[in-house]
């Protein structure tokens, strides 16, 4: 953590801040050289250096962060508008002060160092120099004139005394020291006021060389060349002596003390006039100079800046664009993105918040999609167990709409389910009109507040009568609402037959025990009675004995009959199914009653395109005649009385029936009874068995038809049967049957 | 009248900005400029008393900004390198003793003299006129070069001998000048001689 802290310091911020004191202590050296220190005076030049080459640094890494920030830029990248505009506005914050404060210290430079130069001190010390320089010249004049004396005097001195006159002549004139030597360089005579002196400081070559060329030579010792210790200045004469020693070319030199203080003025004078001139020539390359290490620091300073405005921008930008970036990533699905987090202030707060953001949400939506597939798992159980459930279910919400149907639902009801869903329940029968049943069935339970119910619904499809055990509950809603319903039914028809047949079945059995076998021992028993005391008996005891047994003998036979009937009914073999032509059956039946003697009209109306039925003939037969036989016997009476057969092809959306109608004119059947005739014995007749009409109903749902029973509205009684087509086996008839197999949508 | 002083001001402050740009560019490219000189007219050794002995003559001529320099109190360093070798065909040459003599001409306003000092012995002449000036700092008699212990019998030495200007004595505002510009360069070729012995 701390190492981590100390490189990211050192990748950006440190090394800057060092960079910038290196510059800074250069660029005071730099000033500091430019006053004249002596000690920085060295290394100015490479200060200079040093400093340039931070300045083509510093342009060359300000050019590639502009670069880079303008690629970034155009390349449209995240962050970079923001960071052009920080940079933008760091630049012009430091850049305009720093500039009006450049242009006014240029301004006090110039003015500053032109304020050193006047006119008047010029001219002043100029006169100075003049006076000095008069002064000197006035000094020297006398001197010359002092020295031309004693060279008058030397001119006659001879040779051996001129020891003694030079010394004579030196103390006389106040000389500092007087020499006398040869063009040899041989010393003559010396004399000098100091006495520790005693050799004279002989004039150097140039000198002579002046002295012969004007004859003379006066010049200022400084201090350096003379002997005398101090800053006493003498001024040097040097002369020929001529007359007697002209031959020899003596030459006297005379050094003349100068005071301490005239020295000291001249000296001070020399040095403020030099300096003074130094300053004038001076003048423009100080200005030039404070002016280009004013720029220097400038333009460091403001580079400096500029990067700094660069380095700041993208350490701001940094957080933020992290964070565009993030967000753009989150609405694009990826929530495990973390941004890493640098600082602590409200930036690294909104980069660690978004952090928890995108952390709870990936955590809840990995939530929400474990959840939903394990919904989905449990769908496709609930849908695999429903497909294959033989039970038809259907779901329905509140509004009686069609939610879902399994494929089992279809294939009991016989109709694509598939195509109602979200449909109203209601628009089943729009379309298939026999379910009205059905519909009704479960419509009456939608609404009730009972849970769940059960019932017995039969409606008559393509397929045949069908019996339905329907059972439905309401669906457990949110808020105590209820959600809708589920029904649930399955096809018992076969069930409820099979029950039937084997409670018939029984009861037959249970009489041919119970009553058919007695019967046969109570006829032989009358038999017998009648034939051993009839012939013994006196006539009229004969007669009614005669009439009793054959009384019981008949009545017998007529139980025997009766029992057989009923076992009949009971007992009904499996059906023999062949394709058979209804009309034609219809006609041979007939054949057998017209020819008899009877006054009863039998009229016949049959559609001639009638489809094939399959059905067990013997059956139909039996059917036929039971009909007929009872509407013959109900016109019995009437002198104009007429038997109807009908017979017709029914449509009903895919379904499709064979219609037959039997009509009398007879007195129809009492109302009460309607009901019940079609149950075993219920008859109307006062002869009847009770079993035709049961017979007919019972061979009719063998068929998968229907039978109703009704009153016409004129007079007389009309049957109705109707037997199921299947459709497959009917080449001659236009349906439409592409879907007819196909499975019923939803479960 | 304080309008245009100002004015002038501004024109100056512009001036000497124009200038400091001007600088930093030929500090970038610097071109050449018609300059002063030095010339060795002549040099010559000799052996004394196991001593060897250098006599030469230079000739000094000085650029107008020198001169300007010289007559506004500025004192100019003139240093002499003086360099005696072994060549070697196949090595760098292996130097014997290097020398250095430097001179100060300066100019006394107050005398109107001017004066040349040997800045190594201290030697001082005070002289009436530049040219005598310049001809005596030109002028290098018995100067000591080395001890003839040094050198191998029987091998060749090379000498050689330099003379400049040393603009690093100049004072620093004018030093900034003269690093750019071509009229404070102040040098001579190498004058190369063969020591006999």
């Amino acid at each position: 953590m701390v190492f981590a802290a100390l490189r990211r310091l050192g990748a950006g911020f440190l090394p800057m801040v060092i960079l910038s004191v290196l510059l800074l202590i250069s660029l005071y050296l730099m000033s500091a050289a430019t006053q004249n220190s002596q000690e920085f005076g060295r290394v100015f030049f490479v200060l200079l250096l040093i400093n340039v080459v931070a300045l083509v640094l510093l342009l060359v890494l300000i050019a590639t962060n502009l670069v880079r920030l303008v690629r970034q830029y155009r390349r449209g990248a995240t962050g970079s508008r923001l960071t052009v505009r920080l940079v933008v506005l760091f630049v012009i914050l430091s850049l305009l002060p720093v500039s009006v404060v450049y242009y006014f210290s240029l301004g006090f430079i110039q003015r500053s160092i032109d304020s050193w130069f006047d006119v008047r001190i010029e001219q002043t010390l100029d006169d100075t120099l003049e006076l000095t320089r008069l002064a000197l010249d006035e000094r020297k004049r006398e001197l010359i004139l002092r020295s031309e004396r004693i060279v008058q005097v030397l001119m006659q001195v001879h040779e051996g005394d001129l020891a003694l006159e030079v010394n004579r002549l030196r103390q006389q004139y106040d000389v500092l020291d007087l020499t006398l030597f040869d063009q040899g360089g041989r010393i003559l005579a010396y004399s000098s006021k100091e006495p520790d002196d005693l050799s004279p400081v002989l004039p150097d070559s140039a000198m002579l060389r002046q002295l012969l060329q004007q004859g003379s030579y006066l010049g200022q010792d400084s201090e350096e060349s003379g002997q005398t210790g101090g800053n006493a200045l003498a001024l040097r004469i040097l002369m020929q002596v001529p007359g007697l020693h002209v031959e020899r070319g003596l030459v006297l030199q005379a050094r003349y003390p100068m005071s301490d203080r005239i020295n000291r003025l001249t000296d001070s004078v020399q040095a403020a006039f030099a300096e003074y001139q130094q300053l004038t020539l001076l003048r423009d390359p100080l200005k030039f100079s404070f002016s280009l290490t004013l720029s220097l620091v400038l333009l460091l300073s403001c580079l400096t800046a500029v990067w700094a405005a660069f380095f700041s921008a993208r350490r701001l930008v940094a957080p933020i664009r992290a964070l565009a970036i993030g967000t753009r990533a989150v609405a694009a699905g990826d929530y495990h993105r973390q941004l890493p987090q640098h600082s602590n202030d409200e930036l690294g707060f909104l980069v660690q918040s978004f952090n928890d953001m995108t952390r709870r949400i990936a955590q809840s939506r990995d939530e929400v999609e474990s959840s939903q597939l394990q919904a989905e798992r449990e769908r496709a159980y609930l849908r695999a167990v429903l497909g294959r459930l033989s039970s038809g279910v259907i779901t329905m919400d509140r509004h009686h709409t069609i939610r879902t149907a399994n494929a089992s639902s279809g294939q009991v009801l016989g109709v694509e389910l598939k195509d109602f869903v979200g449909q109203a329940l209601e628009q089943l029968i729009q379309e298939h009109g026999w379910l009205e049943s059905f519909v009704a069935t479960i419509g009456g339970h939608l609404d009730e507040v009972q849970q769940e119910w059960r019932e017995e619904v039969v409606i008559f499809s393509d397929q045949g009568r069908k019996v339905l055990m329907c059972g439905g509950a309401a669906l457990p809603g949110v808020g105590g609402r209820q959600a809708g319903h589920v029904i649930v039914f399955d096809d018992v028809t076969t069930l409820v037959q099979a029950q039937r047949d084997a409670a018939w079945g029984e009861v037959a059995r249970r009489l041919a025990h119970e009553i058919k076998n007695p019967l046969t021992p109570i006829q032989l028993s009358a038999e017998r009675l009648r034939h051993k005391y009839l012939e013994s008996l006196v006539p009229e005891e004969a007669e009614m004995l005669d009439r009793l047994t054959h009384t019981i003998i008949q009545q017998v036979e007529v139980m025997k009959k009766m029992v057989q009937a009923f076992s009949e009914y009971a007992h009904a073999p499996q059906l023999q199914l062949s394709r058979l032509a209804l009309n034609d059956v219809i006609d041979e039946v007939l054949d057998l009653y017209r020819a008899s003697e009877r006054q009863v009209r039998i009229e016949t109306q049959l559609e001639p395109k009638l489809p094939l039925l399959e059905a067990d003939s013997g059956r139909i037969r039996q059917l036929l005649h039971n009909l007929i036989k009872n509407a013959l016997e109900a016109v019995s009476d009437r002198a104009d009385g007429w038997v109807r057969i009908l017979t017709r092809m029914l449509k009903d959306g895919r379904r499709m029936m064979i219609e037959m109608r039997v009509e009398d004119n007879g007195p129809g059947i009492p109302e009460d009874m309607l009901a019940q005739v079609c149950e075993p014995y219920v008859s109307s007749k006062p002869k009847g068995s009770g079993l035709g009409l049961a017979i007919v109903k019972k061979i009719v749902e063998e068929h998968g038809g229907v039978v109703r029973v009704y009153n016409k509205a004129e007079s007389g009684a009309c049957v109705e049967v109707q037997f199921p087509v299947d459709i497959d086996v009917q080449d001659d008839v236009l349906m439409d049957d592409s879907s007819l197999d196909a499975p019923i949508g939803g479960w | 009248m304080t309008a245009t002083k100002n004015m002038a001001k501004a024109n100056d402050q512009g001036r000497y900005w124009i200038a400091t740009v001007l600088a930093i560019f030929l500090l970038l490219t610097t071109a050449p400029v018609v300059a002063g000189s030095v010339q060795v007219q002549q040099v010559q050794t000799r052996l004394l008393n196991k001593v060897y002995y250098l006599d030469a003559q230079l000739e000094y001529d000085l650029t107008e900004p020198m001169l300007e320099a010289l007559h506004k109190s500025v004192p100019l360093t003139f240093v002499l390198y003086i360099e005696v070798f072994k060549q070697r065909d196949y090595l760098w040459d292996d130097g014997v003793a290097e020398l250095e003599q430097r001179y100060q001409l300066e100019y006394l306003p107050l005398t109107q003299q001017y004066q040349v000092r040997n800045l190594n012995s201290g030697a001082l002449h005070n002289l009436p006129s530049l040219q005598v000036a310049l001809s005596v700092l030109g002028t290098v008699v018995d100067l000591p070069l080395l001890d003839h212990e040094l050198l191998v019998a029987d091998e060749p030495y090379q000498a050689r001998l330099r003379a400049q200007l040393d603009i690093e004595e100049l004072p620093v505002p004018l030093r900034l000048l003269s690093y750019f510009s071509d009229e404070w360069r102040l040098r001579s070729e190498w004058y190369s001689w063969s020591l006999q012995h």
